[in-house]
């Protein structure tokens, strides 16, 4: 369990976090969302104790972080920039760490298995892939196996292959019962990962909700549905809640409820689907206009503002 | 690459636990698994080494008035920026790569970190001084023999000196660890080490007053040039009040970082 309880950060004159409150619960993937600047680093650093809330406080696990008595048991963080010595072996770096609360060489050899990273833990970090940095950092977080853990933009430099591992590795950290809080700019892929939504832009709290929640109230999460056989399909799926728009033929757009109902109905009813698609950029796109004023670097081609605006 | 599924047990809570041995054993395996590490030290040994030995091959007679451990170890002026730099690179090196925030999110109390790096380069530093000194003495003497700079290890005076030579170096160098932690730059830190304690007493002494120069005695790099001599070293304060001053800078230093590090976000 991690809480935030109004926690402010101010540099000189730039608030970069301001009177954020909120709970992130264990046995759930909780995705931390906000474009960049939003103060979403700033955040995970003040919940580790790196940076001093300039008022506020925060707990993990019922107590600040640094009371507690083995840190490294209660949280293990990737913080997005790298936190590594690359003249030392990835061996070595997580060997350090480990020292400090007498964790045993056997767990530094789990983690490097379970990283993928076996292969190169005596290779310098130096030498290191942006993908290998990042399975290094998630390594180094579950070094001492964590009740919880938070993670910043980990699919950064992942591979396909890494950024579906990393998905996986969240669903299962969390159904261990472990308390996940992973950041994210991409709208889309904490929708795959996460179930519960803290959103914040400039620093302020903008919702904190479940992706469910999120999905239905900003009217997007559609399903969008290739069949020669549009018309029977749209019959057997209306009901309340559910609707269907069609912009050519053959193509069915629908709203309120999801793949797999609309598959299994339509094979019941042995009408052959082309195509079965979530609309996850209809998603990106309700994201974007909630955090549309409180984006911190405007591109004006994409957003376009009258003159003056604040950006 | 291969990916693993993580171990379901939890260990009980008290299996792991933070603890001041645990943190400087953490600090004495970074410590000599940074190639770094090894080269300053390496390094360091090899000039003091060097230098005695050519000393004591070259000696004509001229230097007579030399105390001999100072002419022997008269590679210690080159050694002692190797061993500075180490104490830099210990602290300021975290800094510069990132690594202390993992370092920091280990051990959120912070202060062990740093006094551990100060205690352990503390004992290395002047362990690998001393005897590279007793080494050194040694070699040289094997051409100073039958010369007026013969000594023996066993004459009075001499072990004091080479400790004392050995204590200087680690503290000048503890100095430098102390402002690679203020400075949390290498470069910064290595500037502040050469300009505040190895040049500015140089410019001070300029100044035409009495009570500067007596006060520029007690800067550290004056102070430890008061020892690592058999003999009185002339224009300086007592060799034990010199190692008091030593120890003194270098407590002031760590201490102001230590506040420093206590405060500041990182």
């Amino acid at each position: 369990m991690i809480r935030a309880y109004e926690l402010t950060k101010r540099y000189g004159e730039k608030t970069v976090v301001e009177d954020l409150s909120f709970t992130v619960r264990p046995g759930t993937v909780t995705g931390f969302l906000g474009p960049n600047g939003a103060g979403k680093s700033t955040t995970m650093r003040m919940l580790l104790g790196l940076d001093a809330p300039t008022r506020g406080r925060s707990t993990i696990g019922d107590r600040p972080y640094a009371t507690h008595t083995a840190p490294l048991h209660e949280v293990g963080a990737l913080l997005e920039a790298r936190s590594v010595h690359p003249g030392r072996t990835a061996f070595h770096h997580l060997m350090a760490l480990a020292h400090t609360h007498g964790i045993p060489r056997r767990r530094v050899d789990e983690v490097l298995d379970l990283a993928g990273i076996h292969d190169v833990a005596r290779k310098r970090v130096k030498g290191f892939s942006l993908g290998m940095g990042q399975r290094l950092g998630i390594a180094a977080a579950l070094l001492g196996d964590p009740a919880a853990v938070i993670l910043d933009e980990p699919v950064n430099g992942l591979d396909p292959e890494g950024v579906l591992w990393i998905r996986n590795l969240l669903k299962s950290l969390a159904a261990e019962g472990r308390t996940v809080l992973v950041s994210s700019h991409l709208m889309s892929e904490m929708a795959l990962t996460a179930e519960h939504l803290i959103i914040i832009g400039r620093g302020r709290l903008l919702a904190d909700t479940t992706v469910e929640r999120f999905v239905r109230e900003s009217g997007t999460g559609s399903v969008k549905v290739v069949t020669p056989e549009a018309g029977l399909l749209a019959e057997l799926l209306a009901e309340p809640g559910v609707q269907i728009t069609s912009d050519a033929p053959g193509v069915l757009d629908v709203r309120g409820t999801d793949g797999e109902h609309i598959g299994r109905t339509a094979a019941r009813n042995g009408i052959p689907l082309f195509e079965l698609t979530p609309q996850t950029a209809s998603l990106e796109q309700a994201f974007m206009d909630l955090t549309r004023d409180s984006v911190e670097y405007v591109t004006p081609s994409i957003a376009p503002q009258p003159e003056g605006a604040a950006a | 690459m291969s990916t693993g599924t993580l171990t379901p047990t939890r260990p009980a809570p008290s299996a792991y636990r933070l603890s001041t041995k645990g943190v400087l054993r953490s600090e004495w395996h970074k410590l000599w698994t940074l190639r770094s590490t090894w080269i300053t030290l390496l390094t360091g040994c090899a000039l003091v080494l060097a230098v005695g030995i050519t000393m004591g091959v070259t000696y004509d007679g001229d230097d007579a008035d030399i105390d001999t451990i100072v002419f022997t170890l008269f590679g210690t002026q080159l050694s002692q920026i190797c061993l500075a730099v180490l104490g830099i690179l210990v602290t300021a090196g975290e800094y510069s790569t990132g690594m202390i925030r993992a370092s920091l999110a280990a051990v959120p109390s912070r202060l062990p970190v740093l006094w551990s790096k100060a205690g352990l380069f503390t004992a290395v530093a002047f362990t690998v001084c001393f005897v590279t000194n007793v080494v050194t003495f040694l070699a040289a003497q094997i051409w100073l023999s039958g010369t007026d700079k013969e000594l023996s290890l066993t004459d009075s005076g001499v072990l004091g000196a080479l400790a004392s030579s050995a204590a200087a170096l680690t503290l000048l160098s503890l100095i430098a660890l102390g402002l690679g932690a203020l400075f949390r730059s290498v470069p910064g830190a290595i500037g502040a080490f050469v300009g505040a304690v190895l040049i500015l007493p140089e410019v001070v002494t300029m100044m035409p007053f009495s009570a500067v120069d007596t006060a520029v005695k007690y800067f550290p790099a004056q102070a430890a040039s008061a020892l690592g001599s058999v003999a009185r070293v002339e224009n300086t304060i007592a060799p034990g009040t010199a190692l008091i001053t030593l120890a003194l800078w270098s407590a002031a230093v760590i201490s102001a970082a230590s506040v420093l590090l206590k405060r500041r976000d990182v």
